[in-house]
């Protein structure tokens, strides 16, 4: 814009502070933070915000995007089940939780609503990764603290909670490594292309198994993160490439599990998402060859989310990206009815609890709550 | 009763219905809300419902034909897109990107009409493939999502006309005493009024407009009649493609960036018809209106927003579970649209519900 516009744009600000509509905003303070166990920084370069301290209890909103998987829904439990816990059911005297679909301007205006009707805190997955400025100006306008988890946002200016993708690849490629050596055949099942969680963990995943002193022959097929897409891609890689050492499994584990089954081919490891189908295959078969690594992106992240929220209106100083611990769990430590669950379903996320947070919601205690709304 | 008011208002039950509904609802809502009425919340409302009121009533236009428009979601992205790339800059440069996204939307209706027309395609298919291809542009436009669109644009249109004057730097930046009556009058409120004053009206009085309720309603009559009934179609889809290049551009303001999202595009596809249904709109063409589908977009908001403030305490509680959330905006849907259509179940000639 023109000097002009830029002028009267300041002026205009101005006006706006004169009216009495002053910008508030978190402070930006030097480490570190409360409770660095749990809310670990994402890296030492990583900013900490301080929010003014307000007294509790406090009104916490969770506005997801869309509901439709069993991740979410575990997630929108996750989050019900956590604010009634004893230690934090005294912090908050009020929790909504609204799903609004797949639609920006819809998730824009539920995030806003919340500002206007006076909540403390918003959680929320966003529906996009840009575009949000709007409510986070809003946001900081009314000192509400807004934390994206999750499907995080290219921004700087909010605190935001979520996994290392690139690390949780990393993770994989190695137990690979120790588990098949340094050479073999390996077969690598993608998620959702073009989405950046994929990109972040292929990559990481790489670093690792494509480093000098390694030198793996690597197939790539793409499983969507599903089960069946991941069975059916499996099972065509087993046709065409015939045996593999090792197999990296980003999410649909389960299926790919059953596809190695049904060709015959011989049980070989396997690091691959958190789904408990996938735990209860490794507990049964991992005599016969099975060996498996089950990391996951844990639908108990919104609880740290929430616990978040609630130390930032506290006024402690938090990191503006926060790091999760990765839970993973190979066929050594698998225990039934602790880390998976071989009555439930299949597709049931295993890894809900985060316990350097006090977060131990298990996945018996999340089926209870969905039985309770059941009635 | 007399025999004209009597025959407008079985015209314009449908309306009614909608309105009555959206009154309703959005009653609900603001006495649940601790800050409901107050202007904050009507420019949120009337922000986050805008988008979906244009895509509504673009999606009107080729309802009236008798046709329908799977584009309208897709091309709205595209235009999302267009914009993202082209909103920046001083005046001039803005000036000619407004232009530049509405040309390109209703290019875009233009070729769905040409196809429908000419190509002699069925609405559904033709517009169906071009959603495809819209979602391809903006794609290519658009990888990853982004962009930068011009803050001080975006803060005129999406807020209230006090944040207008203020970017503007007129009547004294907003502080003007006399001004202040209108300061709090959220700015999308005036949009879509001047939509309606400056492109719908004068559009349904034209030939063609009328020609495009001739064309649904009877188009054997319709050419009978000696009313060019490819020229209503293909200017039902541009309008159509007009409407939605203007639900895009309000997207790009409101996000400041474009994404390419496809779900969120089937997801304004998909309400938009239903926009239109509640709002009154005969499916098979012939009769109802854009402002039926406004109000009809309205209903579908106020929906929504009722689960924001429902008190899970409370009897009402029960519906604000996060998970049955879109079972019950279904099933209002659901109840919305058979209230419409249950007249259609007792007559026993359609004549009759035009009085």
């Amino acid at each position: 814009m023109s000097i002009r516009c830029f002028a009267r744009a300041a002026l205009a600000a101005t006006a706006l502070l004169a009216a009495g509509a002053a910008l508030a905003a978190p402070k930006v303070v030097a480490g570190p933070g409360a409770d660095p166990q749990c809310f670990k920084p994402w890296e030492a370069s990583t900013t900490h915000l301080q929010w003014p301290a307000k007294t509790g209890p406090y009104r916490v909103a969770l506005v997801n995007g869309f509901v439709g998987n069993t991740w979410r829904i575990q997630m929108i439990q996750t989050a019900k089940a956590y604010v009634e816990k004893p230690d934090i059911k005294p912090l908050i005297k009020d929790f909504k939780v609204v799903s609004t679909g797949t639609d920006a301007a819809a998730q824009l205006g539920a995030i806003e609503d919340f500002i206007n009707q006076g909540f403390d805190a918003i959680v929320t997955i966003a529906v996009s990764p840009t575009g949000f400025d709007r409510v986070i100006r809003a946001a900081n306008r009314a000192n509400v603290v807004l934390v994206p988890f999750d499907n995080v946002l290219d921004t700087k200016e909010v605190m935001q909670v979520n996994e290392d993708q690139l690390e949780m690849g990393r993770m994989h490629g190695r137990w690979l490594v120790e588990n098949v050596g340094k050479s073999g055949a390996l077969l690598e099942v993608r998620g959702i292309a073009g989405n950046s969680v994929d990109r972040d963990r292929h990559i990481g995943f790489r670093e690792v198994v494509e480093a000098p002193g390694t030198s793996f022959k690597i197939v790539e097929v793409v499983g969507n993160w599903d089960d069946g897409a991941a069975q059916k891609a499996v099972a065509d890689a087993l046709a065409v490439h015939g045996k593999f050492d090792g197999l990296y499994v980003q999410g649909g584990t389960t299926g790919a599990v059953r596809a190695l089954m049904d060709a015959g081919h011989p049980l070989v490891p396997v690091s691959g998402e958190a789904e408990n189908g996938f735990r209860k295959l490794i507990a049964e078969h991992k005599d016969k060859g099975l060996k498996g690594l089950s990391v996951g992106q844990s639908p108990g992240m919104v609880a740290v989310a929430i616990k978040a929220a609630l130390s930032a209106l506290q006024g402690h100083p938090m990191p503006q990206l926060i790091s999760m611990p990765i839970p993973s769990e190979s066929y050594k430590t698998l225990e039934a009815g602790k880390n998976f669950w071989p009555e439930l379903t299949d597709n049931f996320f295993t890894a809900n609890a985060f316990p350097a947070c006090g977060v131990d919601i298990s996945g018996i205690e999340i089926m209870a709550q969905t039985k309770e709304d059941r009635k | 009763m007399t025999r004209g008011l009597r025959a407008a208002l079985s015209r314009n039950l449908g309306l009614l219905l909608a309105v009555g509904l959206f009154a309703a609802l959005y009653g609900l809502y603001s006495a649940q809300h601790p800050r409901g009425g107050s202007a904050a919340l009507l420019v949120q409302n009337s922000n986050e419902s805008f988008a979906l009121i244009l895509a509504a009533m673009a999606q009107t236009v080729p309802v009236l034909t008798g046709g329908l428009d799977l584009s309208v979601g897709p091309l709205m992205t595209l235009v999302n897109c267009l914009a993202s790339r082209v909103l920046s800059g001083g005046p001039v440069e803005l000036a000619f990107g407004i232009l530049a996204c509405l040309a390109a939307g209703t290019l875009g209706g233009l070729v769905n009409g040409c196809l429908v027309v000419y190509g002699r395609m069925q609405p559904i298919i033709a517009t169906l493939a071009t959603g495809a291809v819209y979602i391809g542009i903006a794609l290519f436009l658009r990888p990853t999502p982004g962009g930068a669109v011009n803050a001080d644009l975006s803060a005129m249109l999406t807020y209230d006309l006090a944040e207008t004057a203020a970017v503007l730097g007129v009547f004294d930046g907003g502080q003007a005493a006399w001004f202040q009556p209108f300061a709090p009058i959220p700015v999308p409120l005036l949009l879509v009024l001047a939509v309606l004053l400056f492109v719908w009206v004068p559009f349904r009085g034209t030939e063609m407009g009328r020609g495009c309720y001739a064309v649904g309603s009877s188009e054997g009559s319709a050419y009978l009649s000696g009313i060019d009934v490819d020229r209503s179609r293909l200017a039902a889809y541009t309008l159509a493609g007009l409407f939605a290049a203007m639900a895009g551009l309000y997207l790009a303001l409101q996000t400041g960036t474009g994404n390419a999202d496809a779900p969120q595009a089937g997801a304004y596809t998909l309400n938009s018809i239903a926009a239109v249904v509640i709002g009154g709109t005969s499916l098979f063409g012939g009769s109802g209106g854009v402002v039926g589908s406004l109000f009809g977009a309205l209903v579908l908001r106020s929906i929504s927003f009722n689960f924001r403030v429902f008190d899970e305490a409370s009897w009402l509680g029960a519906l604000a579970d996060p998970l049955l959330q879109p079972l019950f905006e279904g099933m209002v849907l659901l109840i919305a649209v058979s209230l419409g259509a249950a007249r259609a179940l007792r007559i026993r000639n359609r004549l009759q519900l035009f009085g």
